[in-house]
């Protein structure tokens, strides 16, 4: 039974054309599965596309997308962003920051007294808030509005951010809290206490990919290993691309790489002819150039969900992932899918074994596809989330 | 690696059991000096971040380093790919790595010295308090449990 049948989400931008970013994403795609199954969706978001300039770039006002009121409001702009980035700075830098420095963190965020009225202006007309993620200034003030109502997804990661009183005083301020993957909750019931009554995992859903019908596919080499998103440090890419230069060197096996998404690719020169650069592609042709691949590497330690190995394993391609990061790893070893490597040697193990043993490999892939069916279809997902809803 | 691990059974695979083996193969390599390549204590550079909160981190990167502690200043081959004017080419080659090699040499050597020794006494440092808090940790355990039996009897 969905008792919540009028539902706000709240996010600081609206995942919209170039605006991509995993929590955004999320955020829209739950909203509109909650439009999808009947429930009243109304989405508020700022005009800003830009997450580091919070420039007002969209016009304030309605628009509809897939079923979804959604409402844009002006970013205020008397952010004082050097202060912000002093704070953020002396908070990056030790774990635990002065109580001035998260004040000036918070205030100096991103904000919008337009969005903060209407919620309290409509405080009546919403049966639950969901809001995230929990590093904006917008979502801090936000919750304190309605907590009893506001249901918090917050994206966490293991990070500076994560120690800071102010969000711990979210967490504790908030009705319920969504997470997206069992790790996750975990890590916020290590911090901040959460009791199990009020956190629940529910996550992103996926459509199917038909495999069959990706016929169309890009240049690919023959044989290869895959990395789909931002290219960066926080990423891993770089490490990546040392690792497989390395093995390239060591094993003498011509295996090459794969790049599809955003930002310059950090590599060493020698590995450069063995780089196949795709970036942004269609949805498609990169579900292509995933289920072509040996396995999708992802070296990232900081993910709350992992969405990309996800759609890998949708593909039938195993994954081989960064044991610190806990989410991924739970992912492999939850549904047998995947490896997990600490340093370079288990890395060329673990990529030795995948490309010696196809049959292990294929059965890898299949076992992550059979995972993501039953765990993140979006009639599961949207059933979770309907229940941390209702609770 | 046994292959009996790397059964595919009716339950699905057991991952965690894969990498526990492929855990166990590289213990045992590095021990035979298989891993002890220059080349991986530098591809590590990126992956040092991520253990700052390990415990294993200070043992793991002290590996690293000693990889790729000393500055290879020893003569290499020198060729010329281009076969046009090749050995022309190779002579010069040499000629240059001759007089750098000369003005250099003293220069690396000294760096490859420091460099060591400086190893030598972060390795030394880690070492002894390493060993210093594994035995105040005993001497507190052995506390606690005294304290404990104390307030019990």
């Amino acid at each position: 039974m969905n008792t919540a049948k009028r539902i706000a989400f709240v996010c600081p931008r609206f995942a919209e054309g170039g605006t991509v970013g995993g929590a955004e994403t999320l955020l829209r795609n739950l909203a509109t599965q909650a439009a999808k199954a009947g429930q009243q969706v109304t989405f508020l978001t700022t005009c800003a596309t830009s997450h580091v300039s919070w420039t007002n770039t969209l016009p304030p006002g309605r628009k509809s997308f897939d079923g979804v009121d959604v409402h844009f409001f002006p970013v205020d702009q008397d952010r004082n962003e050097g202060a912000f980035l002093h704070a953020q700075q002396s908070i990056c830098s030790q774990r635990k920051a002065t109580l001035d420095d998260e004040a000036e963190w918070v205030d100096n965020g991103v904000h919008s007294s337009e969005l903060y009225a209407h919620l309290d202006t409509h405080r009546e007309d919403y049966d639950r808030i969901i809001m995230g993620p929990y590093l904006f200034g917008l979502v801090y003030k936000a919750s304190t509005i309605i907590p009893e109502k506001t249901v918090l997804v917050p994206c966490l990661h293991d990070e500076s951010f994560a120690y800071l009183d102010c969000t711990r005083n979210l967490f504790e301020r908030v009705r319920t809290i969504m997470f997206n993957a069992q790790p996750e909750r975990a890590l916020a019931e290590r911090l901040f206490n959460v009791p199990r009554e009020k956190s629940h995992v529910v996550g992103m859903g996926l459509d199917p990919v038909n495999i069959k019908a990706l016929t169309d596919s890009p240049m690919l080499p023959p044989q290869y290993i895959i990395y789909c998103g931002r290219r960066e440090t926080m990423k891993g890419t770089p490490l990546l691309t040392d690792y497989l230069t390395v093995f390239r060197q060591r094993t003498g096996r011509d295996i090459r790489i794969v790049f599809t998404g955003s930002g310059s690719i950090e590599a060493p020169d020698i590995l450069r002819s063995a780089i196949t650069d795709l970036g942004f592609v269609s949805e498609a042709h990169k579900h292509a150039a995933m289920a072509g691949a040996v396995a999708f590497c992802h070296p990232s330690v900081n993910e709350s969900l992992g969405i990309v190995i996800l759609e890998s394993w949708l593909c039938g391609t195993p994954v081989l992932v960064h044991a610190i990061s806990d989410v991924l790893r739970d992912h492999c070893a939850r549904s047998g899918g995947g490896l997990w490597f600490r340093n370079y040697p288990e890395f060329e193990e673990s990529l030795t074994l995948m490309l010696d043993r196809k049959d292990l490999n294929q059965a890898m892939g299949e076992a992550g596809r059979k995972y993501v069916q039953e765990e993140y279809s979006w009639e599961r997902v949207t059933q979770k989330m309907f229940h941390a809803l209702d609770a | 690696m046994s292959d009996a691990i790397f059964q595919i059974g009716a339950d699905g695979i057991d991952t965690e059991a894969i990498v526990a083996e492929i855990r166990a193969t590289v213990a045992q390599k590095t021990k035979e000096g298989v891993y002890a390549d220059s080349r991986i204590g530098r591809a590590e550079r990126f992956n040092l971040m991520n253990f700052k909160n390990e415990e294993d981190f200070l043992p793991f990167y002290l590996d690293c380093l000693k990889d790729a502690v000393f500055v290879d200043i020893n003569d290499f081959e020198i060729y010329e790919r281009r076969a046009r004017l090749a050995r022309p080419l190779v002579v010069l080659k040499k000629y240059i790595w001759k007089i750098l090699k000369f003005y250099t040499y003293r220069l690396w050597s000294q760096q490859n010295q420091v460099n060591g020794l400086l190893l030598t006494a972060v390795e030394n440092i880690e070492t002894r308090y390493r060993s210093k808090i594994s035995a105040l940790e005993k001497r507190v355990a052995e506390l606690e449990q005294n304290a404990t039996g104390n307030s019990g009897s």
